[in-house]
């Protein structure tokens, strides 16, 4: 099924990599937390692969750390991986160009939300990591933008009696640990983080998003222009709502982090049931009170 | 922003594979291309960056050497 038009995303990251440097705050932000949970690994990974690189922050601040030499920046849009430093491909990560078995670290930068294959994607990235290879990838979570989620639906329905897709649907922070384990990732670990954005004016939210390159792509969505009408009693819903004493508002992101392995002999294995050879409670010398003398 | 024209990283050039056949390619330095002889596609390198999109690719005719 094809939930997000992969031309628009393109077009809106080719369009956006211009301005990155300044509506690139929130995807320099992650990548910074990003890099310090690769510090946190007890691992070297000298080859790194980073899935929708944007302009190549972490291309800029992997190399030196955890002996990474080398990080492949790619992106489906060549104008964001003409910013990156390095080594640099144009690709889809539904469709990834990359060997199996050949790199030691994949990391991903807030752009996995715009696959409309998740599951495949993540199976690629598994696929293209060495046995005991990591991945660590940070994507919008289903709180995201809720106030502007919110605001939207409510003057739509207002006014044109009916919702249209207008905010991205997101991961759910339930389904991302059975994804990342049907992906064949051991060891999977998801977590989230929530970083609230102050803005002086919804508008300018909304001019920050289309900068960022993540307006929306959704396929279904509605073309043409928004209804006048409609975007400013949206605007008005989220100042009536949301706006502190000086007016200005709250944008709420939600970070989902996915973090797995790829399967090797020497990370820890579940026991086959039954296949004890010791009692637990002769371990901990606590034995049921019917036993005891 | 470099004065020099970037070329394609070697470590990069080892792992790539076709996003199609998820065949080997071969680097054609001339032409700046890298073959897939397996999905008949010919994928364009631009500035240094392999542009490894299936609607980017050139289609090769006839039978590829």
């Amino acid at each position: 099924m094809k939930i997000f038009d992969r031309a628009t995303v393109r077009r809106h990251r080719d369009r956006a990599a211009p301005g990155l440097d300044h509506y690139g705050f929130l995807f320099a932000e992650v990548a910074e937390r990003l890099a310090e949970r690769v510090d946190d690994v007890l691992r070297d990974f000298p080859l790194v692969l980073d899935l929708g690189s944007h302009g190549g922050d972490l291309a800029r601040l992997l190399p030196g750390r955890k002996g990474i030499s080398t990080v492949i920046s790619c992106d489906l849009s060549e104008a964001m991986v003409a910013q990156a430093p390095g080594a640099a491909v144009v690709c889809d990560e539904e469709f990834l160009p990359i060997a199996p078995n050949s790199v030691d670290l994949v990391v991903s930068n807030l752009s996995l939300h715009w696959v409309n294959d998740l599951p495949g994607a993540l199976l690629q990235a598994r696929a293209a990591l060495k046995p005991d290879g990591f991945f660590l990838a940070a994507l919008f979570g289903g709180e995201t933008l809720k106030e502007l989620r919110d605001s939207l639906a409510a003057a739509e329905i207002e006014l044109e009696g009916g919702l249209s897709p207008r905010v991205s649907p997101f991961v759910d922070v339930r389904d991302a640990g059975a994804l990342l384990s049907r992906a064949g990732f051991s060891m999977p670990v998801v977590d989230t983080e929530t970083i609230t954005v102050t803005y002086e004016h919804p508008l300018k939210l909304m001019n920050d998003l289309r900068g960022m390159g993540e307006s929306n792509a959704v396929h279904e969505r509605r073309k043409g222009l928004s209804r006048r009408e409609t975007l400013l009693t949206a605007v008005e819903n989220y100042l009536d709502t949301h706006a502190d004493d000086e007016g200005r508002v709250p944008a709420t992101f939600q970070i989902v982090w996915l973090a797995g392995w790829a399967p090797h002999d020497s990370q820890p294995q579940p026991k086959a049931p039954g296949s004890a050879t010791v009692s637990l409670a002769d371990v901990l010398g606590t034995h049921p009170p019917s036993c005891s003398s | 922003m470099s004065e020099a024209p970037r070329t394609v990283d070697p470590k990069l050039l080892e792992i790539l594979v076709c996003p199609l056949s998820k065949g080997p390619l071969t680097y054609d330095p001339q032409a700046q291309e890298l073959i897939s002889p397996q999905a008949g596609l010919a994928y364009p390198i631009r500035d240094g960056i392999p542009i490894m999109l299936i609607d980017a690719a050139r289609q090769l005719d006839g039978e590829g050497a």
